[in-house]
């Protein structure tokens, strides 16, 4: 590039800049994402693949928050059968990919699509129920979801677990934790974008008006019911595109790994981060899932670990780690 | 003959052995302020949430200008223009002003997917700020609704209502609870909306003070049976309701 060139584009750059702060997005936010994008693009050229795989992870359980933080977070219906779809995105895109061969952006698509599906049909019957009873209900069908995974053996494999072949688009085959580093990266992306859209949105404002009161929200003409299948069943896409996301690095998936704990892992990412907010529940992501691997070194302690996380969050910082540092930074800044 | 936006016929109410509404007729004029009045249980309540469609009927007939709207889903009643206050407020604590404001305006947003995931619609921001402006809430626009004080809140769901550009605004005791300056204002913006916009308004309520100073008609009700109806004239002058009921409030006035 020439020098220019590249004057043009930072000159260009400076007045989009100018542009976002007029528009009220303060300048330390930019250069906070700004910096997020740059550590993204640099991290595969500086870190070893192990570290990469443990960013696939993380990047997964953002998707996977997501997903919960629009059901719980936004819609407040506590549905508690997250890794079911999960498992119906990883099998639905490891199972497209070994017998049909799909292209992989297909195969994503259709996992995300066929969980969504189930998740509007199984939505359409919990949430007639609410409280304590919708997460039991939705416990239920996690628990029978796993059920089904370990014995339909002729499509799972069943309790061998199922190989999951290398994700391909055409010639190209993901074979390593580096190649599938940009292809979840951009899900992760677009999976975020999507949520702060539907978030900002009148469908956002929906399912926040159906948590807060639901005979309010049938007043101003909500169909209270429609907007929490739809708020389900697009928590169940999430999902379901984090299983194909998953899929794409991993060679191999248990129904082990599928069970209630994982959802239970979820929740407490989404409660510890924050419920109820986007920067939560991606924060609550990260932070928790290094704190998960860290812990997978001493799998004994690990469950007793987590519940004192949750319990000391629980008790000092109920609205979520990041509501928590806002109000202590800002109490300090302040004075 | 007379125009009426709502017409109740022969609506009865069951709740198990209890006859909580008994074969009450009630029929609202366009562009008038009506209201509902009785003592406590006598059926206001339950015929208001009949009416806003959060009740079915054991039997009779509600008809939104001339429209049968008798099975009608409580959600679909805002598509039509009624729009309704809660006795006990019920606001989406913990959101802002403005954002309670702008979910009254649900409707309004468009019906398509691309309107749903549009943040927005400037037509409908402009018509919030208005609202905002006019129940003077704009300075606590960025308020949670849970941290305004009760005359605030009470002022917030008028405003949420009105967002809904209703043609029927059902008010369920709307002066509860305030205080006389606050009423007096809230009689003040009540008349506005009625003869400066038209809009119809069917209040249920007890504070004498309002009814009287703003209705063009009122409606007793007592266990259930409507005992008199007319101007606030007539009815404080009806030995029925006087015995019923206006008579205790009278013997301390």
């Amino acid at each position: 590039m020439s020098d220019k060139t590249a004057a043009m584009v930072s000159r260009s750059e400076a007045s989009l800049l100018a542009g976002w702060s007029a528009r009220g997005i303060p300048l330390a936010q930019i250069a906070l994402l700004a910096l997020t994008a740059a550590a993204l693009v640099v991290l595969p050229f500086v870190v070893t693949g192990y570290v990469l795989y443990i960013a696939n992870l993380l990047l997964v359980f953002v998707v996977l928050c997501l997903g919960l933080h629009l059901v719980i977070g936004e819609t407040g219906q506590f549905a508690l059968a997250h890794a079911a779809f999960y498992g119906i995105g990883i099998y639905t895109s490891g199972l497209a990919g070994n017998a049909f061969g799909w292209p992989f952006p297909l195969s994503m698509l259709l996992a995300g699509l066929i969980a969504g599906a189930v998740g509007v049909v199984i939505g359409a019957v919990a949430l007639r129920m609410r409280d304590i009873y919708l997460a039991l209900a939705t416990f239920a069908f996690g628990e029978a979801m796993q059920w089904v995974f370990l014995n339909w053996d002729q499509v799972t494999g069943g309790p061998n677990g199922l190989r999951i072949s290398p994700a391909r688009l055409g010639a190209f085959e993901i074979l390593s934790d580096r190649q599938a580093y940009p292809v979840v990266v951009v899900m992760a992306l677009l999976m975020l974008l999507l949520t702060i859209m539907i978030s900002r949105s009148r469908l956002g404002r929906a399912f926040r008006a159906v948590r807060e009161s639901e005979v309010a929200a049938m007043a101003m003409g909500v169909p209270v019911r429609r907007a929490k299948i739809t708020s389900f069943g697009l928590s169940a896409f999430y999902a379901g595109v984090a299983g194909s996301m998953f899929a794409t690095f991993s060679t191999y998936i248990h129904p082990d790994s599928l069970g209630f704990q994982t959802t239970i892992l979820v929740l407490t990412m989404v409660v510890v981060g924050g419920l109820g907010s986007i920067a939560g529940a991606v924060g609550g992501a990260i932070v928790f899932g290094l704190i998960s691997e860290i812990l997978r070194q001493t799998p004994s302690y690990q469950e007793i670990i987590y519940g004192l996380i949750l319990i000391v969050f629980m008790m000092y910082a109920p609205r979520g780690l990041f509501a928590f540092i806002r109000d202590k930074t800002g109490r300090a800044a302040r004075g | 003959m007379a125009d009426h936006l709502l017409q109740v016929q022969d609506l009865t109410v069951k709740f198990g052995g209890l006859t909580a509404v008994n074969r009450f007729d009630i029929a609202v004029q366009r562009g008038t302020i009506h209201a509902l009045i009785g003592p406590n249980g006598a059926g206001k309540s339950t015929t208001f949430n009949c009416i806003s469609r959060f009740y079915q009927p054991t039997t009779g007939t509600i008809l939104l200008d001339g429209v049968d709207v008798t099975n009608m889903p409580a959600s679909n009643m805002a598509r039509l223009g009624v729009a309704r206050t809660f006795q006990n407020l019920e606001l989406f604590g913990e959101l802002t002003v403005f954002e309670n404001v702008m979910i009254g305006a649900h409707v309004h947003a468009g019906q398509t997917w691309r309107d749903a995931l549009s943040a927005r619609p400037a037509e409908v921001v402009e018509h919030v700020e208005h609202l905002l402006e006019r129940t003077g809430l704009s300075a606590y626009r960025h308020a949670r609704a849970r941290n305004l004080d009760f005359g605030h809140q009470k002022l917030l769901e008028l405003a949420r209502a009105l967002a809904i550009r209703p043609r029927l605004l059902l008010l369920d005791e709307p002066a509860a609870g305030l205080r006389n300056r606050e009423i007096a204002a809230l009689d003040a913006l009540l008349t506005d909306l009625c003869r400066r916009e038209g809009i119809t308004i069917l209040l249920v309520e007890h504070v004498m003070q309002l009814v009287m100073a703003i209705s063009d008609r009122v409606t007793v009700l007592n266990f259930g049976t409507k005992i008199a109806e007319g101007t606030p004239e007539d009815v404080r002058n009806d030995p029925a309701v006087i015995e019923a009921y206006l008579g205790q409030e009278m013997a301390h006035a």
